[in-house]
């Protein structure tokens, strides 16, 4: 590729569309300004292509400010819609931009339908694909992340996984190349924001609440914002718990609820916060009751015990480990982990669950040399 | 040709309600309605009318389409074939939706991951509630990926049967006469990869090598309207006008076409289905491609792929010389490969009754 001394940088299209993702990707954008400043023997070129799926634009532009993520290169303003509509307008528009770009690499997020998008629509275009948060299952095929993470995975070029149980799951589906356990690149996220959010962020004081004094609360699932029933026993539930529980609202849930978004009890509805905010709520809270994965996640990094109103998790090592429990979405369940929580001993096991802090380093490293 | 069995098995079983769906991602009305027409297959009661378009675009078209059909429908199982866009979209769509997905001709594999077809293929099966395996690798390759073998059964062959239901009447097809060509005294030539087709190179070493052919034997090329816009393209047209007994032909009905390759004495394709029906006719084979991803059609059947060179193409000594031998050594003919047997629809309406 050498030409009089001259290399040619490596050319790569990053898709993302949902909150988590602009986390993730922030770390690994860092990671490669970090490798273009030093001496590397190839520069990276980063893309970054927006789908919309998270619409709220207030929402998507505070965490791009707030994570120093490079400003999309496009936004393909996609928006909400059901998951085939969704992702069939993804689809078409980031095989545009792709055959304009004709990148070396396309490199996705996790597990939403900009992932699928982005992979399938690289890989017909025989664009290798690197897939970070590779490897990751719940085993329950009824949750749309799961076929996406499953499609994702078998398309990709590399596999970065975040955890060695990751890696024991694609082997398990024959997939033994490109799989590199480099860490999670949320943790890296964590460790860079963590210090800046604690200085920075008013959001204890907005919310009236002390450290280790309440609990926070999220719920943006929708195998549990678009069930009424699983809905309102999670509701109920933290409504009556002895502590005030936090609950940043995401739009789908308000507009699920109706009339029934107040607060009442214990509880007490805030609209949602951006990054830095979130991981201030996260730090302090004396439990956390979500389930998002990326929450139980960063309950952990702050050694937060997590309560899950899910049924099963993809982060199994965390309920190995004594740091989380899952409770499913029902009420009684939820309460006595919210007891369990608030009584909590930490495990003296499972520390570097997620590796060093260090993910994206290893990610751009990898993908420099491959 | 993979259709019309099911739809036939279904009804004869009497258990089940059925819609087809035509996505309309073949756009070429004369061959869509010409297969329809011929195989008694029921007008479908569906026509997404998706047309072509870059992959990604008409895979996502496909997708918007056919979800309110399944939303309005809310079917018990979404039934797909082979592995085109249409069968990871619709599929897709239907996982998405909670409804159960069955793949017919689930398990191909070509380890070729430029093959659009073959992430097509890899994607539906991972994603499918049922896989019905038209080969015994294909159940290995299934197995390999860890796919729970509980929801893979081995079926035998949809298209086989087809073939085997329509075999005497495409005996009756005139179009031998219409061509001017003598049983046994040609080979038929088929061509619609990228790989083969899109290049320059590559379409004109296969033309040199069907000059070579040209020379001993009458060739016969029904042709996709791809290759025929490239040929033109290349500017290899005045070439093809010179060979006397070089005969193109529009794309062919079914019955026609059956005819007409049980008839030669070989067939050089790059299709996948062609590989398996020239199995079961007992004419040779000779596939332009560097793998396949129904090898037992090699093991049980009449089937060889011609060398690769570099380019990814063969050369047209590779051709000449792979007809040579394929015509002297008669390999593979009066095998069968297992449940190739002309009932694979109904053992496929059985399992989904289990199901």
């Amino acid at each position: 590729m050498s030409v009089e001394g001259v290399t040619t940088p490596i050319r790569l299209v990053t898709v993302v569309g949902a909150r988590p993702q602009f986390v993730k990707a922030g770390a690994v954008s860092r990671a490669i300004a970090a490798h273009n400043a030093a001496p590397a023997p190839r520069s990276i070129i980063e893309k970054i292509v927006h789908t919309g799926q998270h619409y709220d634009a207030n929402m998507s532009d505070v965490f791009f400010q707030e994570l120093g993520l490079p400003a999309p290169a496009y936004h393909l303003g996609v928006g909400s819609g059901s998951h085939g509509a969704q992702t069939g307008a993804m689809l078409a528009g980031i095989e545009r931009v792709l055959l304009d770009e004709r990148p070396d690499w396309v490199l996705v997020y996790g597990d939403t339908n900009s992932t699928l998008a982005g992979a399938l629509a690289a890989s017909k275009l025989g664009i290798p694909v690197a897939h970070v948060e590779a490897g990751l299952r719940s085993f329950n095929r009824r949750m749309a992340e799961e076929i996406n993470r499953v499609l994702t995975d078998r398309v990709s070029t590399r596999r970065y996984c975040p955890t060695r149980r990751a890696v024991a799951n694609l082997a398990a589906e024959g997939m033994h190349d490109g799989v590199v356990q480099c860490g999670d690149v949320m943790y890296d996220s964590v460790l860079h924001h963590a210090a800046r959010a604690s200085a920075k962020s008013r959001v204890l004081e907005r919310c009236g609440v002390a450290p280790r004094e309440y609990v926070l609360a999220t719920v943006h699932r929708a195998e549990n914002t678009d069930d009424g029933e699983r809905l309102g026993a999670i509701m109920a539930a933290l409504a009556q718990a002895d502590v005030p529980v936090i609950l940043p609202l995401h739009p789908r849930t308000r507009a699920r609820l109706g009339e029934g978004a107040a607060s009442g009890g214990s509880l007490r509805l805030i609209d949602p916060v951006g990054y830095l905010d979130m991981l201030a709520l996260e730090r302090h809270a004396r439990a956390i009751i979500s389930d998002s994965g990326g929450v139980q996640k960063e309950a952990y990094f702050f050694r937060v015990p997590c309560v899950t109103t899910r049924p099963e998790t993809e982060w199994v090592e965390l309920v190995e480990a004594g740091w989380n429990r899952l409770v499913d979405a029902d009420r009684l369940r939820v309460r006595e982990g919210i007891a369990w929580a608030l009584d909590f001993s930490p495990p003296t096991a499972g520390d570097g669950l997620y590796g060093d802090g260090r993910a994206a380093e290893r990610i751009v490293a990898d993908l420099a040399a491959a | 040709m993979k259709i019309a069995p099911l739809m036939e098995a279904f009804t004869a079983s009497g258990q089940f309600e059925s819609v087809l769906v035509h996505t309309g991602q073949h756009y070429d009305e004369r061959m869509s309605e010409l297969f329809f027409r011929q195989l008694g297959i029921p007008e479908p009661d569906i026509n997404l009318e998706v047309g072509s378009g870059g992959h990604g675009a008409q895979t996502g078209e496909v997708m918007k389409r056919f979800e309110p059909v399944v939303e309005q429908r809310k079917p018990d199982w979404v039934i797909v074939v082979g592995d085109v866009n249409s069968t990871i979209a619709c599929a897709l769509v239907a996982t998405k939706l909670g409804v159960r997905v069955a793949h017919v001709e689930a398990g191909l594999r070509s380890y070729d991951r430029t093959m659009p077809e073959e992430i097509n293929r890899v994607l539906t099966d991972a994603i499918s509630d049922l896989l019905l395996a038209s080969e015994p690798g294909a159940v290995e390759n299934l197995r390999r990926e860890g796919i729970d073998g509980a929801r893979v059964q081995f079926v035998g062959n949809v298209m086989i049967d087809t073939l085997l239901k329509h075999r005497a009447r495409a005996d009756q097809s005139r179009i031998l006469e219409e061509i001017g060509v003598a049983p046994g005294r040609y080979v038929v030539v088929t061509l619609h990869r990228p790989s083969n087709v899109d290049r320059r190179e590559a379409l004109g070493e296969l033309l040199a090598a069907f000059e070579r052919i040209a020379a001993e034997t009458h060739v016969v090329f029904p042709m996709h309207p791809r290759t025929r816009r490239n040929l033109e393209q290349f500017g290899f047209g005045p070439r093809v006008e010179r060979l006397a007994r070089l005969k193109i032909t529009e794309p062919l009905g079914y019955l026609d076409y059956l005819k007409l390759m049980s008839a030669s004495s070989a067939v050089l394709t790059d299709s996948g289905g062609v590989q398996e029906e020239t199995t079961i006719l007992g004419v040779p084979c000779l596939t332009l491609r560097p793998t396949t991803e129904r090898p037992i059609t090699i093991t049980h059947g009449t089937n060889r792929l011609v060398p690769v060179g570099p380019g990814g193409f063969p050369s047209q000594e590779a051709v000449v010389g792979s007809l040579r031998t394929a015509l002297t050594d008669r390999r593979g003919a009066g095998l069968h490969p297992p449940m190739w047997d002309g009932r694979a629809a109904e053992r496929i309406a059985q399992c989904l009754l289990k199901a």
